[in-house]
């Protein structure tokens, strides 16, 4: 070995040594602005997982966590209300157009009811006559003339009443079907309305609270996350001081190197040993800086990641949710009102219907006691044709007339029998349609809603619940936005820490560099030099001040010749062995 | 309220004993050396020490070795963190007394498991 690279040797080394110390003033330097900012970093991120541990809370309740299924049953509810009222609605138009219908079939009834009165009238007037020819004679017929005016005048009122009633009943009939023509179809329109609209907020409920519901098993990632990536930054922290000592070895075994590779005592001892041995130490020197170097970028990348994983939770969709919900919560507490109206507006076209119904029901009232009136008038006229004519039969030929005057009361009581015919035709349809009126009306009437008022009371009461608990996730969103914002500050001081480890590359690099020249010349002055390295001497000359076992592993590699790639295996950090 | 005493030469080492510790619930107090750590264990009460084992003064052994003698401190745990992984090391430690050998850099979930184990 030649003199001038042994001077060469010397001064690289000492400059090898002056780079190192500068990196372990600015690794003390950065490391110590680094635990400050960490340390304040953690408490701010423990602020902002309190925060969201809050919401998460909030999301848990079980309040609120009943709300997506007293909103779903709220959704069938709304839709069985609002499918019976559809259904309804198409068969009130046709029952009330079938009501006039029969309106005119009972102004006909009393139309012919009327005749007969007259009729009757006149058969009475007849009579009268008949008595007063027959004289004393005719006087059993007096009952009869008395029997036929009676009845005459009960059937007139009778049907003057029925009349009466048939009139209002078809002017009010007539009211509600124009009333009904025009806004059934606005109800029907509006009932499609609130089904296709209640059916959207429910989706869109649906989907938000989907997320909402994402939010704890989210936040239990980030806190895991962070936890970790915290846990991993202890280990950083703690991996600088086995850095520094590491660094502290290397220029320790520089002392080394240099006494192997002094020009005097080489040719003193002529040892190519001594050489090799400062050959060796170059390349372990070169492989622990290189492991130093891999580690203070695990560091770095560590930080990095932490700092990267506090802010993620910051700009978590768990910030967002309470907004959101809140959003959501409004248009669904909307759609509650819409139903709400709805049903009120059903609830009117239930009383329309229901005075409708109470109309027929007096008119059926009406018909059926016609009825039984005109029972007892048939069973009467027949009892009077019977009578007048055995009476007649008794007085002879003088009676003739009597006679004609039964033969016109029993053609009246044909005549009357079909119309009670008809009457009770007509009574059986009025009953009818009462039934079909009643079940529409109880179809839009309150008590068959209770399904709906119950869901309704429930999703109330979950939505209030869900707002308070979104408009928490608001406030705690807001006070992570605050904290956050104090953490970007933070964060820069942390920047400019790993900015500063980041030089030290470069300081790395350019000792590794002197070094690897170093050993190249000495390469080129004796080829051999590899070949004469005794291993056991090696190891004992430079690693007894070595405190781990990585800085073990390293010396190792580099007298085999290969790259300890290692270092990222301590990163996890070791656990505690008990004695 | 428990209380470790953390004893190093190395203020990070130190720091990330104490942020680990508070974090899980401890008063943690630190000590820049082994003759720092028997002064403040004379001084205080404390249910667990965590100490290093290569300082200036005195070193992790001897500080050991002292902290037994001290009253009430026969049976307090004593764990050992430094960077050294040797059997003969953690031999020396376990005979001076220590309750268990930790090596740097040490995991600090299982270092909370460990503590709470052993202040129960």
């Amino acid at each position: 070995m030649s003199s001038t690279t042994n001077t060469i040797a010397s001064g690289g080394l000492e400059s090898a040594r002056r780079d190192l110390q500068w990196l372990l003033r600015t690794m003390e330097e950065a490391i110590a602005a680094l635990v400050t900012s960490f340390g304040e970093l953690t408490k701010d991120t423990d602020s902002i997982l309190g925060l969201a541990s809050a919401i998460v809370g909030c999301v848990e309740d079980e309040s609120v966590n009943a709300v997506l299924p007293n909103v779903q049953a709220l959704g069938a509810a709304a839709k069985r209300f609002v499918t019976e009222r559809l259904q309804s609605t198409t068969g009130i138009l046709s029952t009330v157009t079938a009501e006039t219908e029969l309106l005119s079939q009972l102004s006909q009834v009393t139309e012919s009811q009327a005749s007969i009165a007259l009729k009757i009238k006149i058969l009475n007037v007849h009579t009268k006559i008949e008595v007063a020819h027959l004289g004393t004679v005719g006087a059993g017929f007096d009952y009869l003339a008395r029997e036929l005016a009676d009845f005459s005048r009960a059937l007139t009122l009778s049907t003057d009443e029925l009349t009466r009633h048939t009139n209002q009943h078809r002017s009010a009939n007539e009211k509600t079907q124009s009333v009904l023509s025009v806004e059934l179809p606005h109800l029907r329109e509006q009932l499609a309305a609130v089904e296709f609209s209640l059916m959207g907020a429910l989706d869109v409920l649906d989907s938000g609270l989907t997320r909402l519901f994402q939010a704890p098993a989210q936040f239990k990632r980030s806190a895991e996350e962070i936890a970790a990536q915290i846990a991993g930054v202890v280990v950083a922290v703690q991996g600088h001081d086995i850095t520094r000592q590491q660094l502290e070895h290397v220029q320790q075994a520089f002392d080394v190197i240099t006494s192997k590779l002094d020009s005097k005592q080489a040719l003193t001892t002529g040892s190519d040993s001594e050489v090799a041995s400062g050959h060796a130490g170059l390349s372990i020197q070169i492989s622990q800086l290189s492991a130093i170097r891999e580690t203070i970028t695990e560091w770095a990348s560590q930080i990095q990641s932490c700092v990267g994983s506090i802010f993620r939770i910051s700009a978590s969709e768990l910030v967002g949710v309470g907004p959101l919900v809140l959003e959501q919560e409004e248009s669904m507490s909307a759609q509650l009102f819409n139903i709400d109206s709805l049903e009120r507006e059903c609830k009117s076209y239930g009383e329309k219907l229901r005075s409708t119904l109470n109309g027929i029901s007096n008119l059926s009232e009406l018909v059926k006691e016609h009825i039984q009136k005109s029972e007892s008038a048939r069973n009467r006229l027949r009892l009077l044709t019977f009578n007048s004519v055995v009476e007649a039969s008794h007085l002879g030929e003088k009676a003739d007339a009597i006679c004609v005057i039964a033969d016109g009361i029993a053609e009246v009581s044909v005549e009357w029998s079909k119309i009670s015919e008809h009457s009770g035709a007509a009574l059986q349809e009025i009953l009818s349609l009462s039934d079909r009126i009643n079940g529409v009306i109880k179809t839009f009437s309150r008590a068959s809603n209770e399904d709906l008022q119950k869901a309704q009371d429930k999703t109330s009461t979950g939505l209030k619940n869900l707002r308070s608990a979104a408009s928490f996730a608001v406030m705690q969103g807001k006070r992570i936005e605050t904290v956050t914002d104090a953490m970007w500050t933070k964060s820069k001081e942390i920047e400019r820490s790993s900015q500063m480890l980041n030089t030290c590359f470069d300081r790395i690099d350019s000792v590794v560099s002197v070094l690897e020249s170093m050993k190249l010349d000495l390469e080129t002055d004796d080829a051999g030099v590899r070949q004469r390295y005794d291993e056991a001497e090696i190891e004992r000359l430079y690693s007894a001040s070595y405190t781990t076992q990585a800085e073990r592993e390293v010396l190792r590699s580099a007298l085999s010749g290969t790259v300890f790639s290692g270092m990222s295996q301590y990163a996890t950090g070791n656990s505690v062995e008990l004695f | 309220m428990k209380r470790v005493l953390t004893v190093d030469d190395s203020a990070s080492v130190r720091q990330m004993v104490c942020f680990t510790l508070q974090k899980a619930g401890y008063e943690v107090a630190e000590a820049v050396d082994g003759k720092d750590g028997i002064a403040k264990a004379g001084n205080g009460k404390f249910d667990l020490i965590i100490t290093d084992l290569n300082m200036p003064n005195v070193d992790g052994i001897q500080l050991i070795t002292a902290v037994r003698k001290l009253p009430g401190y026969a049976f307090v745990p004593i764990l050992m963190l430094s960077t050294e992984s040797q059997a003969e090391k953690k031999d020396a430690g376990r005979k001076a007394g220590a309750t268990g050998w930790i090596v740097k850099p040490f995991n600090a979930e299982q270092l909370v498991a460990v503590v709470q184990r052993l202040v129960k």
